[in-house]
């Protein structure tokens, strides 16, 4: 009964040191609002490998992914320590748009970042267009995936153009989802609109949408329409990115669009079949975007915030965001081992078009279904 | 003359109790479907397609005239009468066989036609997927039996048909194995005394019992099918689709609210005549056993 005291004494003696010990390193709050995959990579790779380099911090991550409005309560809630001079309780943004709230923007909510803070921030790819604000740290792309034993290495397309040949010619081998179920079938329509508008993404400025430009989409649907007979069992298209991976897993067919994470997450998991490459076109690749995380400028840890920012750019991070969750890098890719490079090679690009969604968006999916998924003729 | 005056307020307090028991489940109703479907439903006819004010039927007529959302409408009615009809073909012979039979087998089907009852209809969308998808599993079992040139109902009107014939059965077998008891022994062994064949007893003594049972199954069938919205997100084409799907995508990607509320209306609309043959039925049952 005494030795069982006193070992209670020891462990409460223990924990309280413990605390103290903890209590010594200076805290970074980090909030996070992305999927289990980004969290875990986090817990597992991220906060180890920065605390074990940078004793003297102690990262603590609050994970609010589903949990009322996010990570943009918590950036509300640092508005308004703003405003008042507290303690924001938060140091880093794992991922964020700075310029999503006008409020943010006007209250010059968040830090911006330069390469004096952040000398890792030279590397940066400037594919990834970032805000002064922005960090980008991580990226995800759309790709072609083929199956390599029934494609062979030669018609493999390089260009949208031949991408719509090769669906033709290979009925029933192809599909993508519908545009508003999942971005690896969006990629597909809004490249055709690429396609036809000159392939020059950069016409197309979030904000009001150009009439002229909308205009311009029945091209696209001509296009679009007519491999419609092709897709898969004469024009059935899924409802989202993972049934497209499914079919293709199952060999039902041979050649989607998918996005880069989804896809190599699945081939490390053994979900796909070892036969399976990925590609991207040469002549404009398919859109993608780039997460970034964001510092507040109240933020009470700002050296610890700026040590991590700068961290998430090491080429070991980087690296890890290939190998890690299947993403892409956000600083230029031939900083990476030579080796991954090879690996990747048919699907590193410099150009990571982007788009703007709100309206061109509504018009383009709401185009889609009434001009592509159905054969009835709107106008007569 | 004091006890009677003692009874009638007892009387009266009774009553009270019971319109204040039933209170809050009516103004529920009231303000959160009544209220809100009158609103809508004058909103469709005051102001017109442009958002102009005054009275227009301009919505309707816009609905009417576009293709798209015509084939839509029929789309919907043509998959709720066909699922309509494949229920009432698979299950009114597993109810008669639930009300006739007994033993093991017959409790073992019961439990087999009820089970669909518990399986979520997004669980049931994704394992229906695997079974009936291209080198699904039915695929790959007609193909080790040597039938080639499947072609799977997945992403087409039949898997929906599908999907909610399967969710539909537990709830329709229910009802009409409860018809279906009402109906005594004795009548149906006279009949066959007097020689009808099996055939007949089904048309001429069982049949014209149980059309109140039938036309709950068919009224609230219809209204289940035709409002569906998870079997076709999952199951069903890009186009044409069934309203529940169209309605969601206008309002929420196409951005127009005021076009989903002119479809909503008019999925109601259909809906309430169909509401209105389950309610007759169900008042006239009321009134039938007040009588008797």
């Amino acid at each position: 009964m005494k030795s069982r005291f006193m070992l209670l004494v020891a462990l409460v003696l223990l924990v309280a040191g413990l605390s103290v010990q903890a209590q010594q390193r200076s805290p970074i709050y980090v909030y996070t609002g992305s999927d289990t995959n980004i969290s875990d990579w986090w817990m597992n790779f991220i906060i180890p490998a920065f605390e074990a380099e940078f004793p003297q911090y102690q990262v603590i991550l609050t994970i609010v992914r589903g949990v009322g409005g996010g990570t943009t309560d918590i950036a509300n809630r640092a508005l308004a320590a703003l405003e008042t001079g507290d303690d924001p309780l938060v140091d880093l943004f794992e991922q964020i748009d700075p310029d999503s709230q006008v409020e943010w923007v006007e209250a010059g909510l968040f830090r911006e970042l330069t390469e004096e803070d952040i000398p890792n921030l030279v590397n940066v790819n400037p594919a990834t267009n970032r805000l002064p604000q922005e960090l980008p740290y991580r990226g995800s792309q759309v790709l072609l995936a083929y199956n390599s034993d029934f494609v062979s290495e030669d018609e493999v397309p390089t260009t949208y153009a031949e991408l719509i040949e090769w669906i033709k010619n290979n009925p029933g081998q192809f599909v993508y989802n519908r545009p508003d179920r999942g971005g690896s079938g969006a990629a597909m329509v809004t490249r055709a609109i690429f396609e036809v508008t000159g392939q020059d993404p950069s016409l197309f400025v979030p904000g009001e949408a150009r009439e002229d430009l909308i205009e311009q989409f029945s091209l696209a649907w001509d296009l679009l329409s007519s491999i419609h007979d092709s897709i898969y069992e004469g024009g059935a298209y899924p409802a989202g990115n993972t049934p497209v991976l499914e079919l293709f897993a199952n060999g039902s067919v041979n050649m989607i669009t998918a996005w880069s994470d989804q896809a190599l997450q699945a081939l490390n998991l053994g979900l796909l079949p070892e036969s399976t490459r990925l590609t991207q076109l040469q002549d404009l690749p398919f859109t993608g975007g780039y997460a970034s995380a964001a510092i507040p400028v109240n933020a009470s840890n700002p050296e610890g915030a700026l040590a991590l920012a700068n961290f998430l750019l090491t080429i070991p991070v980087q690296e890890s965001v290939v190998t890690e969750i299947g993403g892409f890098p956000a600083v230029n890719w031939d900083l990476l081992p030579q080796e991954l490079q090879t690996q990747f090679t048919s699907v590193i690009t410099d150009r990571v078009p982007t788009w703007p969604g709100g309206a061109y968006s509504a018009a383009m999916v709401e185009g889609w279904y009434n001009n592509v998924a159905t054969n009835i003729d709107r106008s007569s | 003359m004091s006890l009677t005056k003692a009874t009638e307020a007892r009387q009266r307090r009774t009553v009270l109790a019971a319109y204040l028991l039933i209170a809050p489940p009516l103004l529920l109703m009231l303000l959160l479907i009544f209220f809100p479907a009158t609103q809508s439903i004058v909103r469709t006819l005051t102001v017109d397609v442009d958002g102009n004010p005054g009275l227009s039927l301009s919505r309707y007529v816009d609905f009417f005239q576009d293709p798209i959302s015509v084939s839509n409408l029929i789309f919907t009615f043509q998959v709720t009468l066909i699922t309509l009809a494949a229920i009432f073909i698979f299950c009114f012979p597993l109810a008669l066989y639930l009300r006739f039979s007994t033993g093991r087998l017959a409790a073992a089907v019961q439990v087999l036609a009820l089970f669909p009852l518990f399986v979520p209809g997004i669980i049931l969308a994704f394992a229906l997927i695997r079974f009936l998808g291209t080198r699904g599993t039915l695929d790959t079992i007609l193909s080790t039996l040597g039938f080639t040139g499947y072609r799977t109902p997945y992403l087409k009107p039949e898997g929906i048909i599908f999907a909610l014939l399967w969710e539909a059965i537990p709830f329709t077998v229910l009802i009409l194995t409860a018809g279906l008891r009402q109906v005594s022994d004795s009548l149906i062994e006279s009949a066959r005394d007097v020689g009808a064949n099996s055939w007949q007893v089904f048309w001429r003594i069982i049949l014209p019992q149980i059309t109140r049972p039938v036309l709950i199954v068919f009224s609230l069938n219809f209204l289940g099918i035709f409002g569906s919205f998870t079997i076709p997100y999952l199951l069903g084409p890009a186009a044409p689709q069934m309203m529940g799907v169209f309605m969601q995508q206008t309002f929420g990607l196409y951005r127009r609210p005021d076009v989903a509320e002119t479809q909503a209306v008019i999925t109601f609309i259909i809906c309430a005549f169909v509401g209105l043959l389950y309610v007759r039925t169900v008042v006239r049952q009321r009134i039938g056993q007040e009588k008797s």
